[in-house]
C-alpha cells in the first residue's frame, strides 16, 4: 500500500462518515413521532404495554388515548396507523381524539397501532418522510411511515412467513405486517407482540366494537369498502345502508374465513369484539402512480391515475378532483359514526355516544375546493 | 439471537470492506468501498 492510496482511502472514509452522520440524524429524528393534542374528552393517555408488558421499552409500545364519557356505557377501539403509509387512518384518529366529546361509554384510540412502522419509510418508493398541515395552533408536522415494522426493530425476515396459529404461509416480508399478525402471541416477534397487545386490550376492556382504518391503491379491488367479521355483519349492514343514504358509496364484504392474520378475521375470532375494517382510496400507494408528492398524498391527485381511469384499470371513480384527505378522513369518521349508531341500536345497554367529530359533510362536502388537500382537515385540528 | 448473529455478520463484512478500501489501488474502487460502507455501518449501529 502506497502513501497515496492511504490518503485517498482516508478521504473516502471521511466522506462516507460525513454521509453516515448526516443521514443518521435524519433517520433518528424520524423516531420522534408527533402526538395528538388532548381533546375535550381525553381523560388519560396509557401505553399498550399497560395491557401487555412484553412491549415495555420497545419501539412497538404505543400511546392509547382514553376518552371516557360521564355516563357508563360500552366501549369502542379505533386503530389508526396499522399501516403507517395509509395517511387517512392515523389522521382520522388524530381528528377524533382532538374533537370528540364523549357523553356515554369509553372510546380508546391508538393513532399509531404499528408504532415501529411509523419510524421509517419503505425503501425504493420515493415516499415522503413528513408533511405539514396548517392547524388552529399553527403549522404542525406529521410523519409518513411504512406499511411494515422497522427492520431495525425486527430483522431478518424469513423466506416464508408462517402465521400463528393458523399455519398460513405468506411472503417473508409479511412477517413485519401487523395486519397479518393477529391474534399475535406473547413470545413471538415484535409485530406479533404488538398484535397480542391490541388483542389483550380488547379482552381486558371488553371492547364492544373495533375499527381498523386503512387505505388502498385505486387499482386494488377492496376499496371504498368495509370488511366485517361475520359476527359484525348485522351492524355493518345497517351502518352501510345509512352511509349510502348519506351519499357515501361503500361496499360491504364479509371477512374471508381462510385469510388469516387480519383484524377483521382474528379479532372477531379470538375476542368478543365486533371487528370492522374500512378502506379509502390513496393514490400514493398505487403501482400506477406518478411521483409521490404532497399533492398526491394529501390532495389525492395524480395525472397517471387519470390515464388509468380512461383505460378502465381502477376500482374507484377518478377525475381531476382526485380523492383528497378530507374525503378519505370524512369517510372513515362518518363510517365510525354510522357503525357505532348501529351497534348502539343492537346493544342499548352498552351504548357509546359522542359528538363534535367532523364527518363526511363537514370535512368534504361543505369545503371550498381551495380548502381540499389538507387545509380543511387542518382547520379541525388543534 | 438471530438478529445478533446478523449484526455480527454485518460487522465482519464492514471489516472486510474497510480492509479492502485501504489496500485497493484504484481510486474508483476505494470510492465504491466507501459507498458500500454507509448502509452497512448504519445497519450495524441499528440506525437504519
Amino acid at each position: 500500500m502506497t502513501k497515496k492510496n492511504y490518503i485517498s482511502a482516508a478521504i473516502c472514509l471521511v466522506v462516507a462518515v460525513a454521509v453516515m452522520v448526516s443521514t443518521s440524524m435524519s433517520f433518528l429524528a424520524a423516531r420522534e413521532l408527533p402526538l395528538p393534542e388532548w381533546g375535550p374528552s381525553v381523560t388519560e393517555v396509557k401505553m399498550l404495554s399497560d395491557w401487555f408488558d412484553g412491549l415495555k421499552d420497545t419501539n412497538g409500545d404505543t400511546p392509547v388515548y382514553v376518552l371516557k364519557g360521564e355516563k357508563e356505557g360500552g366501549s369502542v377501539l379505533i386503530l389508526g396507523g396499522t399501516h403507517a403509509n395509509e395517511v387517512s387512518g392515523y389522521m382520522s384518529a388524530f381528528t377524533f381524539i382532538e374533537n370528540a366529546v364523549v357523553e356515554q361509554g369509553t372510546v380508546y384510540v391508538i393513532p399509531y397501532t404499528n408504532h415501529s412502522a411509523m419510524t421509517h419509510n419503505d425503501p425504493s418508493e420515493g415516499n415522503l418522510q413528513y408533511f405539514t398541515l396548517q392547524t388552529k395552533s399553527g403549522e404542525r408536522t406529521f410523519r409518513y411511515g411504512s406499511r411494515a415494522t422497522n427492520p431495525v426493530d425486527q430483522w431478518p425476515d424469513p423466506d416464508v412467513y408462517i402465521h400463528y396459529p393458523s399455519g398460513q404461509q405468506l411472503s417473508g416480508s409479511e412477517t413485519r405486517n401487523i395486519n397479518r399478525a393477529y391474534p399475535g402471541r406473547p413470545d413471538g416477534n415484535l409485530t406479533e407482540k404488538m398484535a397480542y397487545g391490541v388483542a389483550e386490550l380488547i379482552r381486558a376492556e371488553d371492547i364492544g366494537i373495533t375499527f381498523d382504518l386503512h387505505e388502498a391503491s385505486p387499482e386494488y379491488p377492496v376499496i371504498n369498502a368495509t370488511v366485517a367479521h361475520q359476527d359484525a355483519m348485522e351492524i355493518a349492514s345497517e351502518g352501510c345502508i345509512n352511509l349510502l343514504l348519506s351519499g357515501i358509496e361503500m361496499s360491504l364484504e364479509q371477512s374471508p374465513t381462510n385469510f388469516h392474520g387480519l383484524t377483521h378475521r382474528e379479532l372477531g375470532d379470538y375476542t368478543d369484539t365486533k371487528a370492522i375494517l374500512m378502506e379509502t382510496a390513496n393514490a400514493s400507494q398505487g403501482r400506477l402512480r406518478g411521483a409521490t408528492t404532497v399533492d398526491q398524498v394529501l390532495g389525492g391527485q395524480d395525472e397517471c391515475y387519470l390515464i388509468s381511469e380512461d383505460l378502465g384499470m381502477l376500482y374507484v371513480p377518478w377525475d381531476e378532483t382526485g380523492h383528497p384527505i378530507e374525503e378519505r378522513c370524512g369517510r372513515h369518521l362518518q363510517g365510525i359514526y354510522e357503525y357505532v349508531t348501529a351497534y348502539n341500536n343492537a346493544n342499548p345497554d352498552k351504548a357509546i355516544v359522542y359528538s363534535e367529530v367532523p364527518g363526511y359533510s363537514e370535512l368534504f362536502l361543505e369545503a371550498d375546493p381551495d380548502e381540499l388537500g389538507g387545509a380543511r382537515l387542518g382547520s379541525f385540528l388543534m | 439471537m438471530i438478529t445478533i448473529i446478523y449484526r455480527l455478520i454485518v460487522v465482519y463484512v464492514i471489516a472486510l470492506v474497510g480492509w479492502n478500501m485501504f489496500t485497493e489501488k484504484k481510486l474508483t474502487m476505494q470510492m465504491n468501498c466507501a459507498l458500500v460502507l454507509i448502509p452497512l455501518v448504519l445497519r450495524a449501529l441499528m440506525i437504519k
